[in-house]
């Protein structure tokens, strides 16, 4: 559709090292590449999670999570094959930048997955992009967005905004640094319920169950958006291999090998 | 972005570009300024970007317009280009049937008009001759009223710039714009009224006919252009930019513009019966389709406060040329559509237009999953203002949800779960806590029940547990955690033998042994010891249990041992007790059965007749109008089946045009060969006929090589039409299948809830005769052709649903017939006359009738 705001010559702001061509040869496959890769997932993440999501842009082929080297667990990012080119581009054009499992996600397209890609390449075993978090498109960090998209709207519904504003938290202050991915949607109507506003309380509220402890390893990672990304992304790859003999009921261990097979039979029917 | 071309584009914004004011004029002046001076240098690129962002930001086709007015008066030779360029641009538009396009061009030739580019008298011959071509096709003796979808199209167009230029077309040229209104208003007095039957959001399937008093688009548009004209073609939300300009637009030069055709009339069927028309109509619709059919969910006091009705035209207008044409374009599309030029507040306008677009039937311009993203980003936006409205939007539709048609209800759901899941899955769930006091089948419940399977699809079980906490009684609502219910756990003492069976085979796959090597063991030990249930259970659920640990763990296991499973599932009654296993082993989890299924059609281990057959085995049918679980399965088998011949129809017109292109190639080389053949060459000083034998030999290899080529891309074209035509076969057979299922299934059961052929929605002498715990015996009561037992219940808030289930039933499968045929009705159309001999004969329920005729937008025959 409209290419007034597209830069034609930016298909994807990422080079992978180990495509086999040179710039030209890998801007011609991912013109016509049917497989996108998906990162910044969270590492609980399901492969039928991200099915229910992706397949609501075309019927999909495949799914290869991505997995930690060392650690054969997910690490963040898969690949998703559909069928059509059609169905790919819109996995790109309207998934990427919203949320999946609690986290904004990033679709790109790929120049197609191949044995051996799907082990994380970063340094500590995980995801390479994650080590380079600032190439991210500014839309899908969990940046305070909401002051810089106000401006430049019409003087109308800027006054009109100003006087909402009061009326929505956007930062729930309590969880200190680290910044809400999005305001908190805001119905009143028939019922206004005050104590809404507290959203993110949701989770901590509960305390000792797990997912409080997934939260707070979600903060961790986004907490150090300004500090040192290495750092940041061994501890999250420590606390995550802490958390991992935890019993987590909604995933669903995973080894991508048969050997593997046997063990996780075993481990998810005790 | 050199400055010329960002002062273009941003024209009319508040950006550093203009120094963050709004002033239209101040933007013309200074954009003027850089464009004039560029002009000489770079008029090649300045051109067709103007024409593009006149084109694709058509909301401010004004100021684009009043720019290339103040250019003619600086360069005419430009401006003549302009013109020009837009002919030929219109004219092709046209002749390919793009709608947006069309209509976007016509807009910008008006505003040219108002910038005195255009003579007034040229555009009315634009709409004169896009007026005499719309009365020629609805002239029954002349024209092909079939095709009426065009013809209003073209109406519409016309109609749609005179918010535009319509005061100046009054003043400079009263006669001319008088006559065209005149023949508009003939068009109108022949054209018949377009029934919204089979496409309207909400229908009551009782009601006849409905939309007879109601106005269709076109008659709507046609009286808000009235009432526009009475009141002095003044309108609040078009801005007139040129007028500040008026003293010195008056002395540019006006200039030609070639008159333009349109397309030929279609032929009207060389055997014209209700069919063929019929089927031309529904083409021609889909060619044209209407752009938008209001949903109207909110109050007018909301959406029309202190506007003109044509206001609300033109709003409407803007929003969806912004999400037509920056589709794709996240932030740009959020940002033009929230900072509108206009005088008054349109939240919950723009609300209505976007659900009335995510919820047009049969098909929204774009997947639903893009109004989904524009609705997040709206409600980033606008943090305070949009999540109210569009909160307010789903409870209008949640109040509505009983009339809601299903296809638009499904769409609801996936959007809603989806929607939430961006924004924490936050929502005040309280509101619908009355839903539990409601029977299983009320469509509120189902709703809420099917919204919550969504969510947890997309999160976990847990998660969305903890979401509904202040509303605790709905976790009722949630569907059981998703785990696999494997018949040969350790701890499950019962048929002992079976369970060492599947050790046994989960031993032989652990050991990496071949298909072979399982079937011989199969065949050699289980089936003729044990017989073939027991072998099937066993097998498919000791396979399901290996795959089960994610999506690629089956897929897995699916392409290694799919074979020992075709070569037990060997023909469709087994393939049924397979689908049956799959369903019983992931009972709990209804997207992994689905998955599953998809999985063996895939790989084609069970048939869509199969699938079909199980859909409508009694336990399924039992569930058709409490949960969603079994028309997923049947609409995944469905559209799979459609998905491969879409895939086989593009792939058949690439081939062709690598035939074309082989072709070319085979005869480019042949001529090569036979020229160089026929020259005399001297050799060694002797003539010789043709060329050094070593260019000979290199040109016969080609030309050998091309002819190969050309060869075998036909052989494969050819392969893949025998292919298409075994999938549309298949997808013919599919359809008598379903129908036949649907039509058996509903005899008894619509018998029994009609009265005189209406369904009655409710039991008013039964209504306090409350019976709530009653709905065990539901099972038995369906299969008996449904219950007699009224379930209503008068307890909760809200208008009470007091609909009795078997009546229920009937409704929710009637309308899955209606919105399944409306979203294949394309691949069925061509069936239609074995369809009307084998299926939709006499003595079929008229409402079954209704729903199929409906749903292909067939004109209702007097049966």
């Amino acid at each position: 559709m409209a290419s007034l705001f597209r830069d034609p010559n930016k298909i994807s702001a990422y080079r992978d090292r180990r495509f086999p061509g040179d710039q030209e040869e890998f801007e011609q496959t991912l013109l016509k590449s049917t497989t996108v890769y998906v990162g910044n997932m969270s590492f609980y993440t399901t492969e039928e999670q991200a099915y229910e999501l992706f397949s609501r842009a075309g019927e999909i082929k495949k799914i290869t999570m991505g997995l930690d080297k060392n650690t054969k667990t997910p690490c963040g990012f898969c690949f998703v094959l559909y069928y059509s080119r059609e169905d790919t581009e819109d996995a790109v054009k309207y998934i990427s930048g919203t949320i999946l499992d609690e986290r904004p996600i990033r679709v790109d397209f790929d120049w197609g997955f191949q044995e051996g890609r799907q082990w994380g390449r970063g340094r500590s075993g995980g995801q390479v992009r994650d080590e380079y978090r600032t190439d991210y498109d500014p839309d899908i960090l969990p940046k305070l967005f909401i002051l810089a998209v106000f401006s430049g709207y019409g003087k109308l519904v800027q006054k009109e905004l100003e006087a909402q504003r009061e009326l929505v938290d956007y930062n729930a202050g309590s969880l200190g640094s680290f910044h809400p991915i999005m305001p908190l949607p805001h119905y009143g109507g028939r019922h206004e319920r005050h104590e809404r506003n507290q959203g993110y309380g949701g989770s901590q509220r509960h305390g000792r169950d797990f997912h409080h402890r997934k939260r707070y390893r979600d903060d961790d990672r986004r907490e150090p958006e300004m500090s040192k990304r290495t750092s940041d992304h061994e501890s999250r790859r420590n606390y995550d291999q802490d958390s991992r003999p935890e019993k987590n009921p909604r995933f669903r261990e995973r080894g991508d090998s048969d050997e593997d097979e046997e063990g996780d039979h075993r481990r998810r029917r005790p | 972005m050199s400055s010329w071309r960002s002062l273009v584009l941003r024209i009319g914004e508040k950006c550093p570009e203009y120094g963050g004011n709004v002033d239209f004029k101040d933007h013309l002046e200074t954009c003027f300024g850089v464009v004039r001076r560029e002009l000489e240098h770079s008029s090649d690129d300045i051109l067709p970007f103007l024409l593009q962002c006149a084109k694709e930001l058509p909301h401010k086709i004004p100021l684009y317009g009043t720019l290339v007015g103040l250019l003619n008066l600086e360069n005419e030779e430009f401006v003549r280009e302009v013109v020009e360029k837009t002919q030929t641009n219109l004219q092709d538009a046209l002749f390919t049937g793009s709608c947006n396009k069309t209509r976007v061009l016509l807009r910008f030739l008006t505003v040219l008009m108002c910038s005195k580019v255009l003579q007034p008298s040229s555009l009315i011959v634009v709409f004169e001759t896009l007026l005499s071509s719309a009365a020629t096709t609805v002239d029954e003796d002349k024209g092909n009223p079939s095709w009426q979808a065009r013809a209003d199209f073209y109406i519409t167009c016309i109609l749609s710039c005179l918010p535009w230029g319509g005061a100046e077309l009054v003043e400079q040229v009263p006669e001319e714009i008088d006559r065209v209104m005149v023949g508009i208003e003939a068009y109108m007095s022949i054209r018949s009224h377009v029934s919204d039957i089979g496409l309207s959001a909400f229908e009551d399937f009782n009601v006849n006919d409905k939309s007879g008093g109601e106005k269709d688009f076109l008659e709507d548009l046609w009286g808000r252009i009235q009432d526009l004209s009475s009141s002095g073609w003044k309108l609040e939300s078009v801005p007139r930019p040129h007028l500040s300009f008026e003293p010195q637009l008056v002395g540019g030069k006006a200039h030609e513009f070639a008159p333009i055709n349109c397309p030929e009339q279609p032929e009207s069927p060389a055997a014209p019966s209700e069919i063929s028309c019929g089927r031309q109509k529904y083409e021609s619709e889909l060619k044209y389709p209407q752009r938008i059919r209001r949903l109207n969910i909110f109050p007018a006091s909301k959406l029309e406060v202190d506007i003109q009705p044509i206001d609300r035209f033109v709003v409407e207008e803007y929003l969806l040329d912004v999400l037509f044409f920056l589709n794709g374009c996240r932030k740009e599309g959020a940002s033009y559509m929230v900072g509108l030029h206009v005088p008054f507040r349109y939240e919950y306008l723009m609300a209505e237009t976007i659900f009335s677009q995510l919820l047009l039937l049969p098909q929204p311009p774009f997947r639903p999953l893009y109004y989904t993203l524009v609705i997040i980003d709206l409600c980033k936006a606008l943090p305070g203002a949009f999540p109210t409205v569009v909160a307010g939007a789903v409870r209008a539709l949640f109040d509505k949800i009983a009339d809601l048609d299903m296809e638009c209800r499904t769409r609801l759901i996936l959007w809603f779960a989806h929607h939430l899941s961006n924004f924490q899955f936050i929502w005040p769930w309280e509101e619908w806590a009355f839903v539990l006091e409601l029977p299983k089948w009320a469509p509120q419940r189902v709703f809420v029940q099917e919204v919550l399977e969504r969510e947890i699809r997309l999160s976990y079980w847990e998660k969305i547990k903890q979401s509904i906490e202040d509303t605790p009684t709905l976790v009722e609502l949630l569907p059981p955690k998703g785990l696999p219910n494997f018949r040969y756990t350790a701890e499950d003492g019962r048929d002992e033998t079976e369970h060492s069976l599947s050790v046994e085979l989960n031993g032989m796959v652990k050991g990496r042994l071949s298909s072979k090597e399982i079937m011989s063991w199969i065949d050699e030990t289980v089936l003729p010891t044990h017989g073939l249930d027991v072998t099937l259970r066993v097998v498919i659920q000791t396979l399901l249990d290996i795959g089960s640990k994610s999506f690629t763990h089956l897929v897995t296991v699916l392409e290694r041992y799919g074979q020992v499973i075709s070569r037990l599932c060997n023909d469709q009654d087994k393939q049924v007790m397979l689908i049956a296993e799959v369903s019983c082993y992931w009972k709990n989890n209804t997207q992994m059965t689905a998955i599953a299924i998809d999985r063996m059609m895939s790989y084609r281990l069970i048939s869509n007749l199969a699938i079909v057959r199980w859909v409508f085995s009694p336990s399924n049918v039992n569930q058709f109008h409490t949960s969603d679980r079994p028309w997923e399965i049947l609409i995944n088998a469905v559209s799979k089946t459609y998905n491969r011949i879409t895939d086989l129809r593009k792939e058949i017109s690439s081939i062709k045009n690598d035939v074309l292109s082989a072709e070319k190639a085979s005869s480019k080389a042949r001529e090569e060969l036979e020229s160089a053949d026929s020259k005399l060459s001297l050799m060694d000083g002797e003539p010789v006929v043709g060329e050094n034998p070593m260019k000979m030999k290199r040109l016969r290899t080609s030309a050998e090589k091309a002819k190969e080529e050309e060869a075998s891309t036909r052989e494969s074209l050819e392969a893949k039409e025998a292919l298409l035509a075994r999938a549309i076969n298949e997808n013919e057979v599919l359809f008598l299948a379903l129908y036949t299922s649907f039509s058996t299934v509903l005899v008894e059961p619509l018998r029994d809830a009609c009265i005189d052929g209406i369904l009655q929605p409710s039991d008013k002498v039964d209504e306090m005769a409350i019976d709530t715990d009653d709905t065990s015996t539901m099972d038995l009561d369906m299969e008996n052709g449904g219950s007699k037992k009224s379930h209503s219940n008068g307890r909760q808030s809200s208008d009470s649903y007091n609909v009795k289930e078997n009546v229920q039933w009937c409704l929710s499968t009637l309308a899955y017939v209606k919105s399944i045929t409306r979203q294949y009705a394309s691949e069925i159309w061509p069936h239609v006359e074995k369809l009307d001999k084998e299926i939709l004969t006499e003595d079929m329920h008229p409402l079954l009738r209704k729903a199929i005729y409906s749903g292909l937008r067939r004109p209702p025959t007097g049966l």
